[in-house]
């Protein structure tokens, strides 16, 4: 799990370039990801967001991992999807009869439902690639120079990548506490109902907040002992910068984002 | 003349939202150039001192502080925390929390960055201050890659990069290997001797503070109980009894024979003065001396027809996807009723070797059976039944309202009756003495206490096998006795004790065997006192034999004195015995 978000080192296209544009790409392609709604332009997108993820030598494990973990959620929005979305070609009748007050009509599975959220998914799994084609191919405090440069206050760049950080250290403390309460001859985790999960919850969650906050404490005080948000005019030592490739790749990022857009539109 | 390096008058602090003073009304004055050692017991302030040094208490932590902090003539209050970087850096005890940056290069660069010190200057100051702690060539490494005291020297050169005059090092090397602590004070020394920096080192270890220190303060409830030369804080047994001041172990033998009216001509603190002194005393009384009988007792045959409760048969572990082979072919068998140390440094396997005992990692190949069962076939929550664990951090698992709760929480997962859970907490309270706090809340209690919860909370299983993870890691000297006194009285009683540890004199004063792991594999497995009698070789594991030890080897081999002691108690004994005999 911890490395699903973290830097790989490498030389690749994406490597190379300047945070900068890759923050560009992050937000025109998360603009056309959000604005497509026809599923040919989103498989498409799909189909792109794939091909940048080998051009930036990223395992494939990374996004099935991804998958697994998000599974439950994507079926749960598909249905969700196929029962509410109204439309005209109706596939399976409504369970509850239109007759009825509010929620009549509801249940019905629809033709434009699951075509709807099938879409829907597809523009999630293009998200879900989109994040770490970035994250895993930027240094954090590169991304966090890079958002200085763009006029973000050096603290919030700061706090906003260290955040990605966090990340990798719960979940280790997460599988450190559960095999401490295993040991204590507990077995929700392993194969416990819902509800005794449920109750176990503080068994985990107790831990985990009080030694969030403790490492919190700990590294606020290593980090002022640094001179962490000294009132002065911090400089870098290392030097980002805007190369032609750079330019080369954000105008195709924004070719790309209108031609999607624009086809769309015209589909 | 100049303002000395640190200087506090009069300074009394408690923290935001606390009623109790935890610094009180102290006065303190550290010349430039000048080692200052402060020791006490955990809660005695030390790193509430530290903090203050720097201007993280008040500017960040807030509370309420009174007096003046003069950091060379500037006063605290008065100045930023920004300013005073430049004046005082800091290290802590915990490497995890104090390196947050991706590389060894980013981690120094963050400080002068922060300070808005040039981009071409920084180089110059990262590329000094990795060759003081001697880290040059690991620039683009990860913080996290590195060994324990890899870390602690890299937040030494962090600290460094703001150019401070003053180094004030809280617990540095508590959580280091013994060699980790080793290759840290030789810094700390340097930057003191060489660079001429003012320093105050927190620490908890007297052997350190005899080798380096100019002075040492002892701290008691924050208030100042003394301040002297080594030799003064050392040579005044009361203060070791009274305060828990984990003096050398020479100078804890040195107050012993004081004790039986036998001093010696100087009062040892360091080991050359301990051999000096002995070897003096004893010859002056004696001619002629026969070479007296090793003392060092045969193996007691009792061991090797028990069955054995733990058996570990070629183990090999492998972690996924990295392919980190952690444990190579490990093959070793604990009998019932042993008490055995796993020792070695960081990363030779010790935590992974444990993990497979207790079936929280499957062998890659081997097997390992633990009272009769493969644990490969055993689920985790029935190997509990027969293996309590103490994990090295007991915030991990501190969960419940009160310490009864937080202990009845095994037995109520094994389903017993309530008046069963209420016999084994009973049970467990009493065995580690927490009676005095049992409606408290976990998480609120002092280090050692906690500790104690974890360690009363495996025992309400009732196991016939103690396991425990570096259970004194961050106790002061009476915690750490404290837990090896429960895990003593738990192996007299007939059953198993596995500990992993790096003090050294624990091993020494409560393991009967050792087994040494250096790189995934064994590198000795014998009797604790014929593992220290080889230092040349577990040197390798980064395990360097107590003091006590290195002293019997140290001493002329004429003198009669055994040549593996583990103990201050035995060496003691067998001194005072040699110096009747020559008296």
């Amino acid at each position: 799990m911890s490395s699903m978000i973290t830097f790989i080192p490498g030389m690749t296209l994406f490597h190379r370039l300047d945070p900068r544009s890759k923050i560009v790409f992050m937000v025109l392609i998360s603009t056309a990801i959000f604005a497509v709604q026809n599923l040919y332009v989103t498989i498409a997108i799909l189909a792109v967001m794939v091909a940048l993820w080998f051009v930036a030598g990223l395992p494939a494990k990374v996004v099935l991992g991804f998958l697994r973990a998000l599974l439950p959620i994507f079926i749960f929005l598909v249905i969700v999807q196929a029962i509410f979305y109204p439309g005209e070609h109706i596939l399976v009748q409504p369970l509850i009869p239109d007759f009825v007050p509010w929620i009549g009509g509801m249940g019905r599975i629809t033709l434009e439902g699951i075509g709807f959220s099938i879409i829907l998914m597809l523009r999630l799994l293009s998200m879900i690639i989109l994040l770490p084609l970035v994250s895993m191919t930027t240094p954090v405090h590169i991304f966090a120079l890079g958002l200085v440069k763009l006029g973000l206050p050096y603290h919030l760049a700061y706090t906003t990548t260290s955040a990605l950080n966090l990340v990798p250290i719960l979940q280790n403390e997460t599988n450190v506490i559960i095999d401490a309460q295993r040991l204590r001859a507990m077995k929700t985790f392993e194969k416990g109902k819902a509800l005794d999960k449920a109750r176990a919850y503080p068994a985990l969650v107790t831990p985990l907040v009080i030694g969030a906050m403790r490492h919190a404490q700990s590294m606020a005080v290593a980090m002022d002992s640094r001179a962490f948000g000294a009132n002065k005019k911090r400089t870098y030592i290392e030097d980002i910068e805007f190369k032609p490739l750079d330019w080369i790749f954000c105008i195709c990022t924004l070719v790309f984002t209108i031609a999607v857009i624009a086809a769309s539109i015209l589909l | 003349m100049p303002a000395p390096a640190i200087q506090l008058i009069d300074v009394s602090y408690r923290y935001p939202r606390t009623k109790r003073y935890v610094i009180s009304r102290l006065n303190l004055t550290v010349q430039k150039g000048e080692l200052m050692a402060v020791m006490g017991e955990n809660g005695a302030g030390k790193s509430t001192l530290c903090q203050l040094m720097n201007g993280i208490i008040p500017h960040s932590l807030g509370g309420k502080l009174k007096g003046k902090v003069l950091i060379d003539g500037i006063d605290t209050q008065e100045s930023t925390i920004a300013e005073l970087a430049t004046h005082v850096g800091i290290v802590l005890d915990d490497p995890e929390t104090q390196l947050f940056t991706t590389t060894v290069l980013s981690e120094v660069a963050f400080g002068p960055e922060n300070l808005g010190v040039p981009a071409q200057e920084i180089r110059e100051r990262i590329a000094w201050a990795l060759d003081i702690v001697g880290l040059t060539g690991f620039e683009d490494r990860s913080p996290t890659a590195l060994s324990g005291g890899q870390k602690q020297r890299l937040a030494i050169a962090a600290a460094l990069a703001m150019k401070p005059s003053i180094l004030v090092l809280d617990e540095a090397t508590s959580q280091l290997d013994p060699l980790g602590v080793v290759e840290v004070l030789r810094v700390v020394r340097e930057l003191n001797v060489k660079y001429g920096m003012s320093i105050l080192m927190a620490t908890d270890h007297g052997e350190e503070v005899a080798k380096i220190a100019d002075r040492a303060l002892v701290l008691h409830q924050g208030q100042l109980v003394t301040c002297g030369s080594p030799r003064e804080i050392f040579s005044d047994t009361g203060l070791f009894k009274k305060f828990m001041i984990r003096a050398p172990q020479v100078s804890q033998l040195g107050a012993r024979l004081a004790e039986a009216g036998k001093s010696l001509p100087v009062f040892p603190i360091s080991l050359e003065e301990a051999c000096g002194g002995i070897s003096q005393s004893i010859k002056n009384g004696i001619d002629h001396l026969e070479e007296a009988a090793e003392t060092s007792p045969a193996p007691t045959s009792s061991i090797s027809q028990k069955t054995p409760v733990i058996s570990v048969e070629n183990l090999n572990f492998i972690y996924q996807p990295q392919k980190v082979h952690a444990v190579r072919g490990v093959s070793f068998s604990i009998q019932e009723g042993e008490c055995v140390a796993l020792i070695g440094q960081n990363g030779s396997g010790k935590t992974t070797i444990l993990k497979n005992m207790l079936g929280l990692l499957i062998p890659s190949s081997g097997k390992v059976l633990v009272a009769g069962m493969d644990t490969h076939n055993i689920a985790v929550a029935e190997m509990a039944q027969h293996v309590g664990f103490v994990l090295q951090n007991p915030d991990q698992q501190l969960f419940a309202e009160t310490v009864e709760q937080e202990i009845a929480f095994g037995p109520h997962n094994l389903g017993l009756s309530k008046d069963a859970i209420q016999e084994r907490v009973e049970e467990a309270v009493e065995m580690v003495g927490l009676e005095s706090v049992r409606k408290e809340f976990p998480p609120a209690l002092s280090k050692g206490d906690r500790a104690k919860v974890v360690i009363a909370s495996a025992l309400a299983l009732r196991p016939e096998i103690l396991v425990l993870d570096e259970p004194t890691t961050g106790q002061d000297y009476k915690g750490c006795h404290q837990i090896m006194q429960i895990a003593r009285t738990f192996h007299q009683s007939g059953r198993t004790v596995v500990f992993v540890t790096h003090h050294m004199a624990l091993v020494a004063e409560y393991a009967q065997r050792a087994i040494v792991l250096c790189n995934g594999q064994i590198l000795l497995d014998d009797r604790t006192e014929r593992v220290f009698a080889q230092p040349e070789l577990v040197r390798q594991a980064h395990v360097i034999p107590p003091q006590i030890t290195e002293l019997g080897q140290a001493l002329p081999a004429s003198l009669g004195l055994p040549r593996t002691c583990l103990t201050v108690a035995q060496m003691a004994n067998a001194v005072l015995a040699r110096m009747t005999v020559a008296g």
